[in-house]
Order: structure tokens, then sequence, then C-alpha cells
């Protein structure tokens, strides 16, 4: 400690003797002006609104993609897939749910193993790119991540099927990082909606501080969870079924139920689910934003799973364009930073503080599912 | 009976690090993990080997956890991950007693500290299901080591009481022993092939262990470990930890298993049946042939040929507790240990040897293990070899 404060202000050792601004070390830097510019191109304002509000992206196929791949280069830029440091940096995205969900033969087969390698490999691309990519567990490790200029990401969505009906898995599974599960294509997560130990899962998770994932759930599963769970839901690839009917779009009454709880609707830019253009995407953002409100409203590049998207939006370097798009139809900065960032910062850490309060309550729960659905 | 006295002195300073035990799995089989149920910060004498007060009074300094799984489950790694889930719950519910360790320095600590070193070690490569990304989730969840099979082969590995299949290790066999030097976790061969030791011995770039295995020139039982094989510990610096089982170490024991499962197929049944009916089968037997009884002095007797063998550097302690019906008199249950120090005590060995069986070259042979992985992960990736690309 004595070294570092001897050497803290010594002369620069070429050039001119540094100029000590003693009275504010620390200038605090002008707020980027350019968003307040009525005259600045939608674009420009676009980066630089994504600048000081990074993009939280709900889901990624990444892991997947990677899987079949010999070789690859995240950092220098993989073409082989729409996701790698270079172009999440010109995308301004700060974090990146990496979704472990499995195709279905696995899943119905051998799904805890085959989300232990999914997780194995996610932490492996991590490590290959530490100057791009850090594993985030909490909403601090996300801010952490942004501060040192790396991407944060996050572990999940995983398949439920990935517990094998376990609440200890789901324990182990998270002490490796998972972060958000979907409720649904299981016994205790179907059409029929959450079961007694679905909800027992529920309370497990809260107290962990997974969060659960409802695009894709049915219905009941998704007004069971949104009673049940003491922490906001995400949907991570859902956008307006009044606009466009897909089975994972949400009907406004959802939508509006979902927005009552607070959780976060997380629009996918997939052709299929909200349409071909840009314009498309940004109606189902007014529309969700309308609907559920703005505190409720997310991106979700949903990239690398195998789906067209729209034009302009091709690959996780094209968030610009899309706010841009928002800009002209006057949403505000703040309605933005919360779209890009914020709303998902709340969630996450709404469920971190929710899962230190319950473990200071209750032990890890036992519940058997042949106990609680007989 | 002095010697007694002297050896929970000395355990008290080198407290043993045991290399198998299996609660978890009895937890798991009598009360489905309900830890309430079988709380063992009370005395579980009645259900089990293993309690915290009988840990204590046995100078357990560190254990490895058993996290097994049986191999004949349609999917065995969710049952090895709620194994996993269970031995952290215990540590959780124990902090005064238990402290969890990944490392040597954390034996350490737990020593200094007074606590239990809880390790984990996965008993069976079955439990990685042919996958090395699944190896590497076991090693982040805190297992520090993997016994290659258990009582069956795996694709890639010959167990010693199977059916010779690929002849000891595999090309995906190896390719497991490589990553896990790479990992830092430790490669087991208690329960493999001798020729499946022979290979790991020529494959591992780190010290091996046997967690739970004796000596074959002793006890001539395919579960423990020929000479030649002991012979190449030195060079290699591992440690084989004796087991207790009397059906492993004692001969007159061997044969009346033997007799005794011969019986039970003769009456039609499966030689591990425990309904009812079977028991009555084996119980009538037992009457006519009364079981033969190995002591500590049958277990010394392994150490000390294991000694000549492999060196007092090589030698290690792994009970098996709770994952044994019978033990040896003497060391009944996990307070036994001082017994078996202090008939190595009457037998002339000496303090710095006994630190050395009790503590000292475990604790090494981890350090040592992660030293290996530290140079390894420096100069090569995660090996992303499957069974499929391997072993064709």
């Amino acid at each position: 400690m004595a070294d570092l404060q001897d050497d803290l202000h010594t002369a620069a050792e070429v050039g001119p003797v540094d100029e000590l601004p003693l009275a504010a070390p620390f200038p605090v830097e002008p707020p980027a002006p350019l968003s307040d510019d009525p005259d600045a191109e939608p674009l420009e304002r676009a980066h630089a609104l994504l600048a000081a509000h990074p993009v939280a992206d709900g889901y990624s196929g990444l892991p997947w993609a990677l899987r079949h791949l010999p070789w690859y280069d995240l950092e220098l830029g993989e073409s082989a897939v729409d996701t790698d440091v270079p172009r999440l940096r010109q995308g301004h995205v700060g974090a990146l749910f990496c979704s472990l969900h499995l195709p279905e033969g696995l899943a119905a087969d051998r799904a805890v193993a085959a989300t232990l390698e999914q997780l194995d490999l996610v932490r492996k691309v991590i490590a290959a790119h530490p100057e791009g990519l850090r594993l985030a567990r909490t909403a601090g490790q996300v801010i952490d991540a942004r501060n040192c200029g790396r991407a944060a990401v996050l572990l999940g969505p995983a398949t439920a099927a990935a517990l094998d009906d376990s609440l200890g898995i789901l324990r182990v599974l998270h002490s490796l990082g998972l972060r958000v599960l979907t409720l649904a294509g299981t016994s205790w997560a179907s059409e029929a909606g959450l079961t007694r130990f679905g909800e027992e899962v529920v309370r497990e998770m809260n107290r962990l501080g997974v969060l659960a994932e409802l695009s894709g759930a049915s219905e009941q599963t998704i007004r069971r969870a949104l009673a049940a769970s003491k922490t906001p839901v995400l949907c991570t690839r859902s956008a307006a079924r009044a606009l466009r009917p897909h089975p994972a779009n949400l009907p406004d009454d959802l939508l509006a139920e979902l927005g009552a709880a607070k959780g976060v609707c997380m629009v996918p830019l997939t052709a299929e689910q909200t349409g071909p253009s840009v314009r498309d995407v940004a109606d189902h953002l007014d529309h969700v934003r309308a609907v559920a409100g703005t505190q409720c409203v997310g991106l979700s590049g949903t990239y690398d799973v195998g789906t067209a998207h729209p034009q302009d939006l091709a690959d996780t370097s094209c968030y610009p364009h899309l706010v841009a798009e928002l800009l002209r139809r006057g949403w505000t900065e703040t309605d933005l930073a919360l779209l890009t960032w914020g709303n998902v910062q709340r969630v996450l850490r709404t469920a971190d503080v929710t899962a230190r309060a319950a473990q200071q309550r209750r032990e890890p729960s036992t519940a058997q599912i042949a106990e609680l659905d007989g | 009976m002095g010697s007694v006295e002297a050896a929970r002195e000395l355990l008290r300073e080198f407290p043993v690090v045991d290399g198998h035990n299996d609660l978890p799995w009895a937890l798991r089989e009598q009360v489905r993990y309900d830890l309430d149920a079988r709380d063992i910060a009370a005395d579980q004498s009645a259900h089990l080997h293993t309690d915290l007060g009988r840990l204590r009074a046995g100078g357990v300094g560190a254990q490895y956890w058993s996290v097994y799984v049986r191999s004949d489950l349609p999917d065995p790694v969710p049952a090895t991950l709620e194994q996993i889930d269970c031995v952290r719950q215990l540590i959780d519910r124990h902090p005064d007693d238990l402290r969890a360790a990944l490392t040597a320095a954390d034996l350490e600590a737990a020593r200094a500290e007074g606590r239990i070193a809880s390790l984990m070690g996965a008993e069976g490569g079955h439990s990685i299901a042919n996958s090395l990304g699944t190896l590497r989730g076991l090693y982040a969840l805190g297992v520090r080591y993997l016994t290659l099979t258990h009582n069956d082969n795996v694709d890639w590995a010959d167990s010693a009481t199977d059916e010779p299949g690929v002849g000891g290790l595999s090309a995906f066999g190896r390719a497991v022993v490589r990553e896990m030097n790479r990992e830092g976790m430790l490669v087991d061969l208690s329960h493999v092939a001798a020729t499946t030791m022979r290979d790991a011995l020529d494959a591992s770039l780190a010290p091996v262990i046997f967690s739970h295995s004796s000596s074959r020139a002793v006890c001539d039982h395919p579960r423990n470990i020929p000479d030649d094989v002991l012979e190449r510990l030195p060079a290699n610096g591992g440690v084989a930890m004796v087991t207790f089982v009397p059906k492993f170490v004692l001969q007159a024991a061997v044969d009346w298993t033997a007799a005794a499962d011969d019986n039970m197929r003769e009456h039609g049944f499966h030689h591990l049946d425990t309904t009812a009916e079977a028991m009555k089968v084996h119980r009538a037997f037992e009457e006519r042939n009364p079981r033969p009884v190995a002591t500590a002095a049958t277990v010394a007797d392994h150490l000390d040929h294991m000694r000549e063998v492999a060196g007092i550097d090589h030698l290690g302690i792994g009970g098996d507790y709770d994952g044994t019906a019978f033990t040896p008199d003497g060391l009944g249950d996990v307070s036994g240990y001082p017994n078996l120090i202090a008939e190595l005590m009457d037998r002339g060995w000496s303090t710095s040897d006994l630190a050395k069986l009790t503590w000292q070259n475990s604790v090494r042979v981890l350090g040592a293990a992660e030293d290996v992985a530290r140079d390894l992960q420096a100069t090569r990736a995660p090996s992303n070899a499957t069974i499929e690309s391997l072993d064709g």
C-alpha cells in the first residue's frame, strides 16, 4: 500500500510534468450531449445512447451453434455465427443470456448430462476469450463486467428437463452459474399449469436467485408462475400475439398481467415472431410497451438459433438500427435505457435480493416430486 | 492398551485422510436425503457407520465423501448431481465440524482450524456418461477423484470384477485420464482391473490413488492391488489407501463369501439379493458356517506388505465405511482408526511413518495433481474428444 501511495504523484517518465487537478482529481465527464440534440442523425444518437445504456440480450443460441464448429475465434471475428466480440462491441451488447436449451431428442434422453456439457462449453468459450467475455452470476457482476469493457455472459435459460425432477440438481446447476430456467415441457410445468412440485421448484428458484422464464410455457403455467414467484419473471422470446399469431407470443391479457407483476417481455428479433423489417420489430415493442408498460419490455436478439432475422438486424452488431427506429418514433432516452438495459438489471437485482433474504429464512427444499404430485 | 492413547495423541496432530466413505449413498437409500431423519450431529450408530461424534473420536481430519451411484441406472448423471448436493448440504449444516475442501491447501487449513476437510470423489466412470464435458462439470462442482470403474466395465475401461472388455483402457479411456490430469482430478484405480491400473499408470502425468484397495499378495481378491502395480507407485508418486472390507482383506472371508454366494445361487437367488426370503437362506448358511472375522491386525498385515513393496511414502487409508455390510473387529465404524494406528505402533511403525500414512501422503498427492494441472492448462486446451471419434 505504501508503495502505491509513494508512486501516486510522480511525474510521467517522458514529456512535461503532469498537471494535477487537485481540486477535482477525477473530473466528471459531461454527459453525452448527442441524444439531446434533435438535429443529430437518429443512428448517431442511437450509438451514443447505447454507449451509455448497452443492450442486455435475452437469448443467444451461441453455445449450441459453437458445439459443432471444429475451430472458432470469437475475439478476432467468426463469420460462421452471428455473435462474436467485435460485433457485440459494435452492437453495444453489455450482457448476453446464453441459452442452454437442447434439441428435442437430447432433452428427452439425457438432459442433465447434455446441460452439463453446455455449461462446460460456455465456460470454455468465456475462458478462451477473456478480453471480450466474462461470466456473471449476479446483477453486480454484470455491472463489474461492463465497467471492465467485457460483455457479461449469463447462463440460461436452460430447459426444465435439465432438473430431472430434482431440486438437488437445480441447486447443483445454480452453483455452476445457471441463472434462468424455462418452465415448460415437463410433467410439473405442462399445458395443465404448474403442479404442487412445480410451485416448489419456483420457490426453490426464488431461494437461489434463478429466474423463471416463460416463453413457450402454457397460459396456465404463466399465470401460476406469476402468482407463485416472489421475484419478477422473464419471457426471453415473446412478442405481441395481437400483431403476429405465434405460439410463443403473448396475448394482451397475459402481457398486462406480466406488466402488473413487473416481469419483462423480451421481444425477439426474428422474422418468424415479429416480422420481416425493423419497423415490424418496433411495432411489437410499441405494443408491448403500451400494454405491459415501459418497465416491462426488453430485447432478445435470438441470434444463432437458426431462424431468419428482419432486414438490417442480421447479427449482434445491428442493435443501433433498431434503437434509431425507436428514436424516430419518439421513444425517450429514459424509455430506451429501460428497454435495452435497465429492466433486466432491475429483475436480476430483485432476484438477488430476494434470494439473499430467502436463504436466511429457509433451508434447501427436500421435496420430492413423488410426494407432492403423487 | 497404552498404545491406543498414544495413537489418539498422534491422530490429533496428523489426523486421518480417509479415501472413501459412502455416507451420501446410505442417506439416499435409507431416508432419501432427509438429513433431519439421519442427523449426523447426533449418534447414528443404529443406522450408519458414520456420524460427526464418531468421526471426531476416530481422529478423521479429511474425508473423501463418495458421490457413488449405481452403474445400472439408465442415466447415472442426475443421481450423481444429487449426491453432490447431499454432500454440500451436509457441509452447510455442520459448519463447525465440516469444511468444504478442494485443494491441498484447504486440507491444511481445515486441520489448522480443527475441522474435517470434506472432499468428494465419484466412484465409477459411468458417472461421466462417456463425456469429457460432464467430467469437467463434475470437477467444477468439486469432485476431486474419479474411480475409473465400479464393479462393471465402462465403455472405455475394464473393471476388476467384470469380464475383460477393452483390455485395460481404450483410447478414449486414456483421453479421460489425460483430461483428469489437466483438470487436477485424481485418477482413482480402486475397482479397476489390473490391466486398467497398468494402462492408467502409463497414461497419467499426475500421481494416482487407490481410494480403497489392499494388497493382492496378502489376500488374493481382484479388488486388491498386485505387487507389480504397487512397485510402480514410487515412480508415479501416488498412494494406495488400504481398505478394511473383510471380504477383500481376509482370505478366509474371501472363501466364505464365495461359498455363501454359491449357496444363494443354488437356492435360486442373485448373490446380492437382500429380500426377506433371500436373507433367510443367507442366515441359515451363516449359522452352519460362522463368518470369519477380520481384525485390525489383518489390515496391518496388508500395510506391512504394501510398505515393503511400495514404500512408506505411498500408503494411505480408505475405510469404505457405510459402503460395506461387514467390518473388522476393532474397526467397526469411523471411530476405529486409533485401533489400527495402535496396532501399527505395536509393530514398530514410527511417528513419522504413521504421520505419512494418515495425513501427509494423501495431502501431497492432491497438491501434486494441482501442480500438474497448472502446467498442463498452460499448454493444452480442454479436450473435445468423443468416444466415437477415438474408439470408433
